[in-house]
């Protein structure tokens, strides 16, 4: 069972499905989809957060062995892990989710307008409703304590004009009782409420909002559509502010001492896209520490910075009206001086609070809450509670932003399967489509679908000009426009056009195929079509976003684009995939603690592993960290033994991989070890490569003594070392060392944490000692914010510097002291610090090896040599390569609490194709006519992998022989089909005449409608 | 395989200059494993003749037609009916014998090469041809370790090496490996040098080219 | 008489060039709307016809983008790529087209911004070079 139907539930829920377990998904809103679903863009790629998840919605929605309990509570849990019994309680709709078609009649009619808490209270709805468009279930339904009919017994209007007669107001909150094996608690957070906070004015002054309420501002499906106005006179603001950590990092007036580590990121964000809305608009940022310390954030602050942004360091203490809705802030800035500025819309940046319901939940689920209220669990077990048998993810354990909820479901999908690992397969069910039509014989019958996608393409793209065009492009029977094609309402019209229009080839002019062309294909299998006689067309990413200002050179474009696709649409195929086996181990290449964590849940859930390690020790850098708040060498040595003793993991020390090959399920891949080549045949492989401390050339390292690396002072600690208890020494710390500069532009992640962290170990041991931190931002993101709290209280100094006005300087004075200057930020003057020790937190370098990992297992690296994943967001534990995962330092610095998460992530993600009995191969591959093969071989040396081979004639081997390609191993690149002498070979789906026919259609106008 | 190459693109649209309706012919032997006259190579030089002419606003109508072979009538026997629609220039994409075969069968047509037949050999690797053969019609090539001096050696000399061979390579280009130079190492390596060491009688070239143009008739085949 | 505004086919790889094309629009990247894009599977499947036949059909410019070279999904289809475009680009030359009307870049799925620039680079030299001589006789 996974409680919580946001990004990590769903998550979670879609990989224990795939992996084999049938799952309840259980959640307590009407529909599910959670914060992601209210959410505009997403840092930091600004994609289209509702596009990015309306396809997991429907993932979810239509998987056949996911349950989705709407409406309901959870009641109790009783039994042990393996064996639980869960009482759930079934709130009334109102509805009949089996008669209801969302077609919104009794919305119209419905007479009681409430406040809208998914547009968070902007604008109202009415009592009866959807929360949104691409809802999973699009279902409407009722609510009970705000309709008036049940409440006062009058109306019941919905009632009178649901055509449907879906309205039953007489349903009944039911009792039902699950038999589970494990349980996912993965609810998510509440967004703080500002009005405790007196000083911001929230719940007065109308243009004083929330993030989030901006976020639905922005939103194309919001309560504006999308226009950036302020709420008080609808007015587009030329001037708005951002106040950082409202409702965190405060314990004066709202009791939450944590860091919530998202907000920096999304004000940025939000400063950037609103920017982009109206480029003379003036953004500033008020702060006390930027924290993008996540893959590509510090990037994303930078490019914030030169658009335009301003940040200012400071926290606002007064807040005035004027009588036209402006806001001024007074403020006090780095030198010391009162400012006082106004601006026309103010935007509270507010943090991550526990759940209202979380102290219930809890209790019903008998797990323990940690002191700030969100559930409990330990650094080095981050997913598990305090009840065997129940895990948590995502910011229901602490504040935490997407991708890392992400690799936290899944994670928590490898421990809820372990559980119940020999229960796999037992429950699940299998997916029967309608019997398939040929459709062979019949001329090209083409259904077109234009998508608004809200207003992201039709506030650029005239589509109803788009759609009038389409109509009478030859074989086009139907041409429509659609508000959200991938919404579920809209992929059933889709399905019922296909049926009723006898559409045999299927035209959706919206976004990327790269995300959206699976769960289309998925529809027209569902109408009884091969899935392959679909084609898009991109006129979002590809036109109404990249030609914002040229509206109608874009719907031009857009007509061209269709144009194309529904010429290659009519010489499309039916084309069918193949069953082939896979080979049920994996390849796991680095034995620290990312891999000996990767290798270990894949062996628990039951599959070989090949564990190679390029040096003589397994451990990487684990055995070197010290940390005052866990025993990470001791887990780390608990690690190896029980990774050296499992039967299933074979290590391989001293081995590098030269070269691999092969595709997912049946990969090839040759080592070098001490006795010379050999090969292994995977499945899977997970790439955790790791990383290791960055060597400077600077502040004296390697010439003085004293100036030690954050890895050589955890030496020191960990041995108990004298040489920090002396009475009267000074330590100092510098941050950033050859980081977030030009040359190495990244944050990585750690070293703040890293560096308090040692401070208290030294104070514990040495109270009397001096300590200075040299920081630019404190990046103690989340819980890590106690640290810095109690580092400040024990009288650690920190003192902030910045590029621009200069970096400290280190010399070497008398007595083996070590000088160091630097200008005080309160003092405005250099100050003299005679320390004893320097540390220098130099972050991390991707490991030197990754060039090699790049080629052999075809790869990616970013700008800064960390492996790039699918998708930074959604796909942090997936490769570009299906069945590639990644985990640990590869990917991107971290903390070893966010390592364990990642590998075990990774061995969810392996368990979803180990788990399968076969692969579906074939479709779009090159494919030999043996007729017109001239058996030149052309394409067996083009071959980039080798696939092709001359093979004799099947049907007569006295024939003359032919070239074949291996449907499960071609890779489908068409090399082989740009080369081909004879012309012999077709590549499915993108074959010349289909893409001649889609070139010349793009290029000339329109031709005539076939008579 | 006879090894081709496609002459220069001004060559053959010398050939048609002024001309409206052109026929461009394929095979599917030779020159398709060699990647000089196949269907694709065919539908390339088409679609090239086209453009030219498009860019200049000439009329020009290129139709492309790939057969099995063009050494045989039989085959070539197949254009009959697209021949008959009036083409003003056939062009053969095949070795020498095709546009030949094309003109004794169609003798009205005016027929032209659209490919240079270089040399009887084989690919080394994808893109890499080299020349093999000479066709001297009399193979003594099992008396030099299985490789051709005749061919292969620039001087086709019958009792090499000559002092040109250094390192291996001929005089005359670096690019050029001196045949001389492996057949004595395969004898070297497989410790045969002394079967090397004979003086080779005169060849016999009366099989040649020598005695005029060739021809070769089996009774026992010929109906 | 309005400014000329070329007709540009661009067929982008699916791993790093079509990415990159969705990775400017997630970014917003405003970028000439006279490029339009094809998906083709690897920059490998590019082949000189489609190339041909887009000029033919009266575009003014063709654009092959593959990912960075190293960096191909398929190993070496960039690189091929690479070869057939300079061989067409010969061919191009040698009937009087201007080989500038055809060009390939390689970009990665992050490279959003320099897929733009390209892009704009790109239909900027087609720009100078006026309407293909095809296109004007299709006209004609």
């Amino acid at each position: 069972m996974v409680i919580g139907g946001g990004i990590a539930g769903i998550q979670s829920a879609l990989d224990l499905a795939e992996m084999g377990f049938f799952v309840y998904m259980v959640e307590k809103g009407p529909a599910i989809g959670g914060r992601m679903a209210q959410l505009d863009k997403t840092f930091p790629t600004n994609d289209c957060s509702i596009c990015m998840i309306s396809p997991k919605l429907n993932d979810v929605g239509g998987h056949i062995n996911i349950e989705i309990l709407t409406l309901t509570d959870v009641l109790g849990v009783k039994g042990k892990e393996g064996d639980f019994e869960v009482k759930l309680r079934k709130n009334p709709r109102y509805i009949d989710m089996s008669k209801c078609i969302a077609c919104g009649e009794c919305a119209t009619k419905c007479p009681k307008k409430v406040s809208n808490y998914f547009n968070e209270g902007v604008d109202t709805r009415k009592a009866v409703y959807v929360e949104y468009a691409q809802a999973v279930p699009l279902k409407f339904s009722i609510n009970d304590k705000e309709c008036i009919y049940l409440t006062k017994g009058k109306c019941g209007n919905c009632k009178k004009v649901c055509p449907a007669n879906a309205v039953n107001y007489e349903d009944k909150a039911e009792e039902v009782t699950l038999k589970v094996g494990s349980v996912v608690v993965a609810s998510g957070f509440d967004v703080f409420d500002p009005t405790v906070a007196e000083t911001y004015r929230y719940s007065q002054w109308p243009n004083v909002i929330t993030a989030m309420e901006y976020e639905r501002i922005l939103s194309a499906s919001g309560p504006f559509q999308g226009h950036l106005i302020r709420p008080s006179d609808h007015k587009e603001p030329k001037k708005i502010a951002w106040l950082q950590c409202v409702g965190s990092r405060d314990v004066n007036r709202c009791d939450k001492r944590y860091c919530s580590a998202v907000c920096c990121m999304y004000a940025i964000k939000e400063a950037v896209i609103s920017k982009e809305h109206a480029s003379d608009l003036e953004a500033s940022v008020f702060y006390m520490d930027i924290r993008t310390y996540g893959k590509d954030f510090e990037k994303y602050y930078n490019r914030a910075i030169d658009a335009g942004v301003k940040f200012i360091r400071s926290r606002v203490h007064t807040l005035t009206p004027e009588p036209n809705g402006d806001v001024t802030l007074e403020y006090i800035d780095d030198l010391g001086e009162r400012q006082s500025e106004t601006f026309e819309l103010i935007v509270l940046s507010v943090g991550m609070t526990p759940r209202a319901n979380l102290p219930r939940l809890a209790e019903s689920l008998d797990i323990d809450l940690n002191e700030e209220g969100f559930i409990q669990t330990q650094p080095l077990t981050p997913i598990n509670s305090t009840r065997p048998g129940v895990f948590a993810c995502g910011a229901v354990n602490e504040p935490k932003d997407i991708p890392t909820t992400v690799m936290e479901a899944s994670a928590a999908a490898e421990a809820a399967g372990r559980v119940i690992a020999e229960a796999r397969g037992t429950m699940t069910k299998t997916r029967e489509y309608p019997p398939e039509r040929d459709v062979k014989d019949e001329a090209p019958r083409i259904g077109v679908f234009i998508c608004h996608c809200g207003i992201n393409i039709a506030s650029v793209i005239d589509i109803e000009d788009v759609v009038n065009y389409c109509k009478d492009l030859p074989f086009v029977e139907l041409c429509t426009n659609t508000l959200f094609a991938c919404s579920a309402d809209s992929l059933g019209k889709i399905k019922d056009a296909i049926l009723e229009h006898k559409l045999n080839r299927l035209v959706v002019a919206s976004c990327t195929p790269r995300t959206h062309e699976p769960m289309f294909r998925e529809a027209l299998a569902q109408a009884g079509l091969n899935k392959y006689l679909f084609e898009m067309a991109n006129i979002r990413d590809q036109d109404s976003w990249v030609h914002q200002k040229e509206p109608a050179k874009a719907t031009q474009k857009a007509k061209d684009l269709v144009r194309g696709a529904v010429a290659k649409a009519a010489l499309l195929e039916q084309m069918y995939q193949t069953r082939m086996g896979l080979t049920k181990e994996a390849l796991v290449v680095g034995a620290g603690a990312a891999g000996l964590n990767s290798a270990l849940s894949i062996a628990q859930l039951g599959y070989p592993v090949h564990l190679l390690e390029k040096t003589d020790v397994l451990g990487g850098n684990g055995p070197k960290i010290f940390s005052r708040e866990k025993d990470v060498r001791g887990y780390v040595a608990k690690l190896i033994k029980d990774v050296e003793s499992h039967p299933l993991i074979k290590i391989y020390k001293n081995t590098v991989p030269k070269s691999s090959h092969g595709f997912v399920g049946n990969f090839e891949t040759k080592c070098l070890g001490p006795e010379g080549e050999f090969s292994i045949s995977h499945g899977v492989t997970v790439l955790c490569a790791g990383g290791h401390a960055h060597k400077p050339n600077s502040y004296l390292y390697g010439e003085n003594p004293n100036v030690l690396l954050s890895l050589d002072m955890d030496e020191l600690l960990a041995t108990n070392s004298e040489a920090i208890k002396k009475p009267g020494q000074t330590f100092a710390f510098i941050q950033c060392v050859e980081s977030r500069e030009p040359e190495r532009p990244y944050c990585s992640k750690i070293c703040c944490t890293h560096s308090i962290e040692s401070a208290l170990t030294i104070l514990d041991r040495n109270p009397e000692a001096t300590i200075y931190i040299l920081c630019r931002d404190v990046r103690t993101y989340g819980f890590r914010e106690k640290l810095y709290q109690e580092a400040r209280s024990r009288g650690v100094r920190f003192i902030k510097y910045c590029l621009d006005c200069g970096k400290p300087e280190v010399t070497a004075g008398p007595n083996g002291k070590l000088h160091i200057t630097i200008k005080d930020h309160v003092l405005n003057r250099p100050v003299l610090i005679e320390a004893d020790c320097l540390t220098l937190a130099t972050g991390v370098d991707p490991t030197p090896m990754r060039e090699e990992i790049v080629e052999v297992f075809k790869g990616q690296l970013s700008a800064e040599g960390f492996l790039f994943e699918a998708h930074m967001k959604l796909r942090p534990v997936d490769l570009a390569t299906d069945g590639q995962f990644l985990a640990g330092l590869a990917h991107y610095p971290k903390p070893l609490e966010e390592t364990i998460v990642q590998a075990k992530a990774s061995a969810a993600r392996v368990a979803t194709i180990l788990s399968k009995e076969y692969i579906m191969v074939g479709g779009v591959i090159a494919v030999v006519d043996p007729e017109k093969c001239a058996v030149c071989c052309t394409c067996v040396r083009a071959c980039p992998v080798q696939v092709p081979k001359i093979v004799r004639n099947e049907t007569d081997p006295a024939l003359r022989g032919h070239a074949f390609m291996e449907p499960a191993m071609c890779h489908g690149c068409g090399v082989c089909v740009s080369e081909c002498p004879g012309k012999a070979i077709k590549f499915q789906f993108f074959t010349d005449e289909q893409l001649l026919a889609k070139v010349e259609a793009m290029i000339v106008e329109k031709k005539a409608k076939p008579a | 395989m006879i090894i081709c190459e496609r002459k220069p693109i001004d060559e053959i649209k010398s050939f048609i200059a002024g001309k409206k309706k052109v026929l461009l012919v394929g095979c599917r032997g030779c020159v398709t494993v060699c990647n000089a006259g196949g269907t694709k190579e065919v539908e390339i030089l088409a679609a090239l003749l086209r453009l030219d002419a498009q860019k200049d606003g000439n009329e020009l109508t290129v139709d492309e037609f790939t057969l099995e072979r063009q050494c045989d009538p039989e085959y070539i026997d197949e254009l009959a009916d697209l021949v008959g629609k009036g083409y003003d220039a056939i062009l053969s994409m095949a070795c020498s014998v095709g546009p030949q075969f094309l003109s004794r069968r169609y003798p009205k047509e005016q027929i032209y090469p659209s490919l240079n037949t270089c040399f009887i050999g084989g690919a080394l690797a994808h893109g890499i041809w080299t020349e093999h053969c000479q066709a001297c019609g009399n193979c003594v090539i099992h008396l030099y370790g299985g490789m051709c001096p005749v061919s292969r050696c620039s001087k086709s000399i019958m009792n090499g090496p000559c002092g040109g061979s250094s390192n291996g390579v001929c005089e005359i280009s670096k690019e050029v490996e001196c045949v001389w130079h492996l057949i004595a190492s395969k004898y070297m390596d497989e410790g045969r040098l002394s079967e090397f060491a004979p003086i080779q009688p005169i060849k016999d070239w009366t099989k040649s080219r020598d005695g005029g143009p060739r021809k070769i008739v089996r009774e026992e085949l010929v109906k | 008489m309005s400014e000329f505004e070329p007709k540009i086919i661009a067929f982008c790889c699916q791993y790093c060039a079509y990415n990159a094309a969705d990775t400017a629009g997630s970014m917003r990247l405003q970028y000439t709307p006279n490029v339009e894009i094809v998906l083709i599977p690897c920059s490998g499947r590019f082949d000189v016809i489609l190339a041909l036949k887009a000029l033919q059909s009266g575009a003014d410019g063709v654009y092959v983008a593959g990912c960075l070279e190293g960096g191909c999904h398929f190993l070496d289809g960039n690189i091929r790529a690479k070869k057939r475009v300079v061989y067409l680009q010969n061919e191009l030359k040698k009937i009087g087209l201007e080989p500038e009307r055809l060009a390939m870049v390689n970009v990665s799925a992050s490279q959003g911004p320099q897929f733009a620039a390209y892009v704009d680079e790109f239909a900027g030299v087609v720009k100078g070079l006026g309407p293909s001589p095809i296109k004007k006789q299709l006209a004609a």
